[in-house]
């Protein structure tokens, strides 16, 4: 192409580039910035742009700096660590959980039936659906005395027992847990799409081959369709801990980061994971440090990101 | 797979129970849903009766096991339902004999040699089942229970804690969410002043169609805008296009928590806190979107491209013309996966509805609302939740492989 031409090009190219770009810009990039700016600021009197003031590094100290008092360290935020732990618990149960409930799904999947596409969507079904209600009916289905599981194991097991007498999502111990659950289940068939679609693609000879050599069912699946698997097992663990750190609804819904526990003579809530604490700051007004929790958040995550692809892709064979 | 004759008549055995417990239960389960349907939509019920049934002519249903409990009285559809028992009982055994006829049949059939693929086969059919079973209850049972009438809503059949179908179905907790009256028709139906109305349109038809609004309009802008984009950088020149686009797809790292913060900031100071545009305007920018779209029109041919340019289309009607009819299956997909996306964005939505307005409130704000201010009635809070779920799952019926194809796209081109 001759360079008028070329030029006119890129000038059509802009023009076509340019209502995302705009909007990229501004409400994507120009964000990133801002936030950053909104960090170094607190807005103590209320609502509002009008009364932010300028307070340096105070956000930064106040979240993860620490002070003494009766001669021992204390943290000077302690609910935001305990946020970021309850996170990656969160995110350290509920990811392997998902890759296995999924993977599981795939393999009986991977086989030849009849109403297979019947499988694939029944599975795949409560994906799509939105998590707030999905959150609310399992609240419901945990509930004590009327919730389903309440019922079925009071037939089964008598009044008197756990299920019955709080349920999973009023103990510190199994809130959590039932909320992996429910987000398991709701999650697992989007991961089986994906594993059946790998598992598609590895050919059969390559079995064919192993059993010659002798390997057993078992060794082919650690050894041959496991690894081949692994650029799924990557993307479902980056986009799992993605999800684990944006975390909101579900707990919005399930358990508002209840219930209570005593560590350490602070009172915690047990499933308030750093998204949910995030809008908790964001929806009492303390703006300018709910964009610095943002800005850690933002830098735990590349950095998770960063040590995946180097210790989990980085060795493909 | 080798084993003995007797573990295989045994294993057959022990998963030939299995299949005829799977069987009954879901039949049975599925027929009285189905007539329960039938029975509440041919039943117009007084609505007076609906509440109250006139003593003289109830119908008690007295359990074995719940006599000490108050007898449950039996609305018109709840009385229409006792009268297709016996047909589901009828088709459930009948049901669940033929599959058991077929299956044996079949295993007769097979040689000896297969008989371990059969069991396999067998294992891995119920295996599933009960895994679609364990994954889809919430939602049958959130529309069993949205039937149930106040008060008895979360009583399962106590002989059989199985049974959640409701045995008395309602539509009162769907017109009490819809704000219907119970006798108002429509011709009486007309409110007294003007603030009655207001109160009369703060119901879930309202919200339905703001959410249908938010959801449409954004997903439609969306998919024009990545469009156009995918277009430049699947097919155009463009000086520096791919350090763009790598920059557009490092975004995709970053939490979205992380904007919430300033762009509500942003919406706050562009004046639009609490309207619909609010609801979707930051969201406009789909990286995602871009990338799949991308993905896409590389695949078509360039040739086709020249040909329009050769024959002085301009670059818009080469756009038009070739490429937008050319990746109508994809711009579906982008189109129906932003819908979703916005239907269900309820953190969002919650942070930048204006309260005061209950108008303008869209489906999961709303829902959250009613169940603070609903706690304790769970079958309102059941249908109010039937209006988010079940548009979609129609919606999913008809395009399951726009959906699943669209959303698993991202990871196996990786």
């Amino acid at each position: 192409m001759s360079a008028p031409s070329n030029h006119r090009e890129t000038i059509s190219s802009l023009i076509f580039l340019s209502p995302f770009l705009i909007l990229f810009a501004i409400f994507l990039i120009f964000p990133i910035i801002y936030s950053f700016y909104l960090s170094f600021f607190d807005a103590s009197k209320g609502f509002g742009l009008s009364n932010l003031h300028f307070v340096g590094f105070e956000n930064y100290v106040n979240l993860l700096g620490f002070h003494f008092e009766e001669g021992a360290f204390k943290l000077n935020d302690p609910a935001f660590w305990w946020s970021i732990a309850v996170t990656f618990i969160y995110g350290g149960l509920s990811i392997p959980l998902g890759i296995g409930a999924s993977l599981m799904l795939a393999l009986l999947l991977h086989n030849k039936l009849a109403g297979r596409n019947f499988f694939r969507s029944a599975f795949f079904l409560p994906n799509i659906l939105d998590m707030l209600v999905v959150g609310v009916i399992w609240t419901l289905i945990y509930a004590p005395k009327y919730g389903a599981l309440a019922q079925i194991t009071t037939y089964f097991f008598g009044g008197d027992q756990f299920f019955n007498n709080g349920g999973m999502l009023s103990s510190p111990f199994t809130a959590l847990p039932a909320v992996i659950i429910a987000m398991v289940l709701k999650g697992a068939g989007f991961g089986m799409v994906l594993f059946l679609a790998a598992l598609q693609n590895i050919p059969e000879a390559v079995y064919e081959a192993a059993d010659i050599d002798g390997a057993s069912k078992w060794d082919q699946f650690w050894l041959i369709t496991l690894p081949l698997l692994k650029p799924i097992l990557f993307f479902m663990g980056v986009t799992g801990i993605i999800g684990s750190l944006n975390a909101f609804t579900e707990i919005y819904a399930m358990t508002a980061g209840g219930p209570q526990i005593v560590l350490g003579g602070e009172t915690l809530g047990s499933t308030q994971v750093a998204g949910y604490y995030l809008y908790k700051q964001f929806d009492g007004g303390r703006h300018g440090y709910a964009a610095a929790i943002s800005y850690v958040l933002l830098a735990i995550t590349l950095l998770l990101t960063w040590l995946q692809k180097k210790f989990v892709a980085g060795d493909k064979a | 797979m080798t084993s003995s004759a007797p573990t295989r008549v045994l294993l057959f055995c022990l998963l030939l129970i299995g299949l005829i417990l799977i069987s009954t239960g879901l039949c049975s389960q599925m027929l009285r849903l189905g007539s329960m349907l039938l029975a509440v939509s041919t039943t117009t019920e007084a609505p007076a009766a609906a509440e109250l049934p006139p003593i003289t002519d109830q119908t008690v249903v007295k359990n074995s096991a719940t006599s000490s409990e108050i007898p449950i009285l039996l609305t018109p559809a709840g009385r229409r339902m006792e009268a297709f028992n016996p047909a589901v009982s009828f088709f459930k055994f009948l049901l669940t004999a033929a599959l058991v006829f077929w299956v044996v049949a079949r295993w007769l059939r097979t040689p000896i040699i297969l008989r371990g693929e059969f069991l396999k086969t067998m294992f891995l059919y119920e295996a599933l089942m009960v895994g679609v079973i364990v994954v889809l209850f919430p939602f049958f049972w959130m529309v069993c229970t949205s039937f149930k009438p106040s008060g008895t809503e979360l009583k399962i059949n106590i002989s059989n804690p199985f049974d959640v179908v409701p045995t008395n179905p309602t539509l009162n907790n769907f017109k009490k969410v819809l704000k219907i009256e119970p006798g108002n028709t429509a011709s009486d139906a007309k409110p007294q002043n003007k603030e009655d109305a207001e109160e009369q349109k703060k119901n879930f038809g309202t919200y339905f169609l703001n959410s249908l609004i938010v959801a449409s309009t954004a997903a439609f802008f969306v998919t024009l805008f990545a469009s156009m984009a995918g277009y430049v950088f699947a097919k155009k020149e463009l000086p520096y296009k791919s350090t763009m686009f790598g920059i557009f797809m490092a975004t995709m790292m970053i939490p979205g928590m992380m904007f919430m913060v300033p762009q509500f900031f942003m919406i706050c100071k562009m004046g639009l806190f609490g309207t619909k545009w609010a609801m979707f305007l930051p969201h406009l920018a789909s990286v995602f979107g871009v990338f799949m779209l991308k993905q896409f029109m590389e695949t078509i041919p360039s040739s086709l491209i020249e040909a329009a340019r050769i024959d002085g289309a301009s670059e818009w009607q080469i756009f038009r013309i070739v490429i937008i009819p050319l990746s109508m299956p994809i711009l579906l997909t982008l189109f129906l996966l932003t819908f979703l996306f916005h239907w269900s964005n309820f953190l969002w939505q919650l942070i930048v509805t204006d309260f005061q307005e209950p108008l303008s409130i869209t489906l999961p704000v709303a829902l959250s609302l009613f169940r603070g201010q609903y706690t304790s009635d769970l079958g309102l809070i059941m249908s109010a939740s039937c209006f988010s779920v079940v548009p979609i799952v129609i919606l999913f019926l008809i395009a399951q492989r726009y959906f699943i194809e669209g959303m698993t796209q991202g990871a196996v081109k990786e």
